[in-house]
């Protein structure tokens, strides 16, 4: 998968394009706004990163262009912009994801992943199924080696969550944003809670867990 | 006990409130204006009026003296005359003087009479001695009958008489018709001038009081906009280099020190704000790139870890007080939407009833089913999260907190309740402010921006926060615009 990174703080750029080559991301960078348009404009690119304050063109101004010539190439915004009001505009702009700096290359990592997979789901699917898990999402019923679950509303939509990203890191923001539309991080680490009643719920008896935490990142759902 | 909506706590005793929208329009803000500039034009016609008539009422008195007392001089001169014409030539003398004064009518409308014992005329000019007389210690005043031009008219006759050896009377007098009809113009002329000057004075007096009450509203009306955040605002000022203006010219200055202040103080927060996330950024990449070399000692390991979550909790604060920065600079251009206010507190009060379960405290929704404001549904979010969390904090083990949303016809009412430490009366209106921590929670974690945030929040809805005695607790309330 190939990735386009345009920042412009060379140090941190540096050690992303290092980090993510070591993921096995192919990447290239670029350091200011006009290279990266051209660049991006060439194509052939899965994800742009883009940051949001750039020398000579700002990132939102990229997406912009990009969307008016029908580019529909995944963005995501990096920027030192970190209100509530930032996130939003960014993503109205259209940017497919938001990241404040500075954040953990988890986290980084976990939603390249995410846009990467996201055009792979079908949004029309009624059911999803991993290993022996299974919920239909019509009749809002969880069944797990042919015994019925009972979960709440939100464990149903949290567990929805993770089934339709099967196998990808799904870190607390993430949940927090997907889940409960919340995008911003309160103090508690309250998605923890949550999650740990899931696992009571769909793992608690069987002899393979499905949910498992990835340290410093996340939780993954995979067999 | 907790519950806060059946509780009526005294806002004048128990509460700070820091109401922040339409302070003006409370009772006694207008109005007690209208009537000062109304009391003052009022109060301006009567001493106007009064100073007015003792003005005229002296000159009509003084000039009425004035004359009286010529006319006193005139007619004491002539008895004055004819009484050397007496005791020179007797009887004789003195009838002849007033023969020839009577015939060539001496000066203008001198009255004569001379009469006998039984009242029998000798001399004089009056047909008989006057009835109907009325008298001021030498002086008597009657009135004759002459005929003018057309009729027979009244003629007042101020005159002296005095009784003459052997009984008989002389009367000498002087007609005052023209001085009963100057009082009487004066008095006319009085009336008008004091009655115009009122009148004018009254027209004054409202077009003035109107003046007055439309440049304040104007002020008042600024300073609302200046309060809600919008700094550029500036006084009207007018052409009539009046006090107004003074007043307008000098709190405009001022403003334009503050705009300018605030927004020099906006900018090294903002870019210095933003120039610490750079280097922040930086370590926080160096210390994850450390963290991934697998030979890393166990003791650096944590360490490093350690400080990860340092630089989180300064990204954190630095995050905060760009938020409450970005509040406080208006927020004018804030996208909001409809927001069903009572669903977002059901769902976040699911959300922290686990994290408030495992601390043993009861976490609780009742309010309203729904009630939709239109406002910011991501900030107001986050100024519940920081309500809730705080609560959880403090509360002991066993205790409750309840969040509510009532609804009213004006505004809409979010509480959160909870039966925890509470907080100080006098501590209330500080805690709002950034950085503000009450002594005794010196110990505990936290940034003291939790509270500033969602005043802030609140401040961009033009809502108002009040902090409330929940005997014993805390109750938070923010009564928020429909």
């Amino acid at each position: 998968m190939r990735l386009l990174l345009i920042e412009d703080d060379l140090q941190a750029a540096e050690y992303l394009v290092k980090g993510l080559r070591e993921n096995g991301y192919e990447i290239e960078h670029s350091p200011e706004g006009r290279d990266g348009l051209a660049k991006a404009t060439a194509g052939g690119y899965d994800i742009i990163i883009a940051d949001r304050q750039l020398p000579h063109l700002d990132g939102l101004e990229i997406i912009a262009t990009l969307r008016e010539h029908n580019d529909r190439t995944p963005v995501l915004i990096l920027s030192a912009l970190g209100t509530v009001d930032d996130r939003v505009r960014g993503l109205q702009a259209g940017g497919d994801d938001y990241l404040t700096k500075p954040f953990a290359f988890a986290e980084l990592l976990a939603r390249i992943e995410a846009l990467n997979r996201r055009s792979a789901v079908a949004t029309e699917t009624t059911r999803l199924k991993v290993a022996d898990l299974e919920i239909d999402l019509l009749a809002r019923r969880v069944m797990r080696a042919g015994h019925n679950i009972d979960l709440t509303t939100k464990e149903f939509q949290l567990l929805e969550f993770l089934m339709r990203r099967t196998g990808q890191v799904v870190t607390r923001t993430m949940l927090l944003e997907g889940v409960w539309n919340l995008h911003f991080d309160p103090q508690t680490n309250i998605t923890d809670v949550h999650m740990s009643r899931l696992r009571n719920a769909i793992d608690k008896g069987f002899p393979k867990p499905l949910i498992h935490t990835v340290r410093g990142a996340g939780y993954v759902l995979k067999e | 006990m907790n519950d806060p909506g059946r509780k009526q706590p005294d806002r004048n005793d128990s509460s700070h409130h820091a109401s922040l929208a339409h302070a003006a329009d409370g009772p006694g803000g207008p109005a007690r204006i209208r009537l000062s500039s109304e009391r003052l034009a009022v109060l301006f016609i009567a001493v106007f009026a009064a100073g007015v008539t003792l003005v005229l009422t002296s000159v009509y008195y003084l000039s009425a003296k004035v004359v009286d007392r010529e006319v006193d001089a005139v007619i004491s001169a002539e008895v004055a005359h004819l009484v050397d014409d007496y005791s020179r030539g007797g009887l004789l003398q003195l009838v002849s003087t007033l023969r020839s004064r009577t015939d060539s009518w001496g000066r203008f409308g001198a009255v004569y009479l001379l009469t006998e014992a039984n009242g029998q005329p000798i001399a004089g000019n009056l047909a008989r001695w006057p009835s109907n007389v009325r008298s001021y210690n030498n002086w008597i005043e009657f009135e004759i009958d002459a005929s003018e031009a057309g009729g027979v008219v009244a003629h007042p006759v101020r005159a002296q008489r005095f009784l003459l050896p052997g009984g008989r009377r002389l009367l000498v007098g002087t007609d005052i018709l023209e001085r009963t009809r100057l009082a009487s113009s004066l008095r006319t002329a009085m009336f008008w001038g004091v009655g115009s000057i009122i009148l004018l004075a009254t027209l004054f007096g409202i077009s003035y009081s109107r003046g007055i009450r439309r440049r304040v509203r104007a002020f008042a009306t600024t300073c609302e906009s200046i309060m809600a955040g919008d700094l550029s605002q500036r006084l009207p000022v007018q052409t009539s280099h009046d006090e107004f203006d003074t007043l307008a010219t000098a709190v405009n200055r001022m403003l334009e020190r503050i705009e300018q202040q605030t927004s020099v103080l906006r900018t090294t927060f903002d870019s210095a704000a933003h120039d610490l996330r750079g280097p922040l950024y930086r370590a926080r990449v160096r210390i994850e790139e450390t963290l991934q070399h697998p030979g890393l000692a166990d003791g650096s390991r944590e360490t490093m870890e350690a400080t990860l979550a340092e630089l989180e909790r300064v990204q954190r604060t630095l995050g905060t007080l760009l938020q409450i920065a970005q509040a406080d600079g208006g927020g004018r251009d804030l996208p909001t939407q409809e927001v069903d206010l009572a669903q977002l507190a059901r769902e976040l009060v699911e959300l922290y009833t686990p994290e408030a379960g495992a601390r043993d405290v009861s976490l609780e929704y009742d309010g309203v089913e729904h009630m939709t404001i239109r406002g910011n549904s991501q900030l107001l979010a986050q100024a519940l999260v920081n309500l809730i969390e705080n609560a959880i904090k403090y509360v002991a083990p066993g205790g409750r907190i309840d969040v509510r949303v009532t609804s009213g016809a004006q505004a809409a009412s979010l509480i959160v309740a909870d039966n925890g430490p509470g907080i100080p009366a006098h501590e209330r209106s500080r805690i709002l402010q950034p950085f503000v921590r009450l002594e005794r929670d010196r110990e505990r974690v936290g940034s003291g921006l939790g509270l500033s945030l969602v005043a802030a929040v609140m401040r961009m809805h033009r809502a108002s926060i009040e902090l409330l005695d929940n005997q014993p607790g805390l109750i938070v309330r923010c009564t928020l615009p429909r």
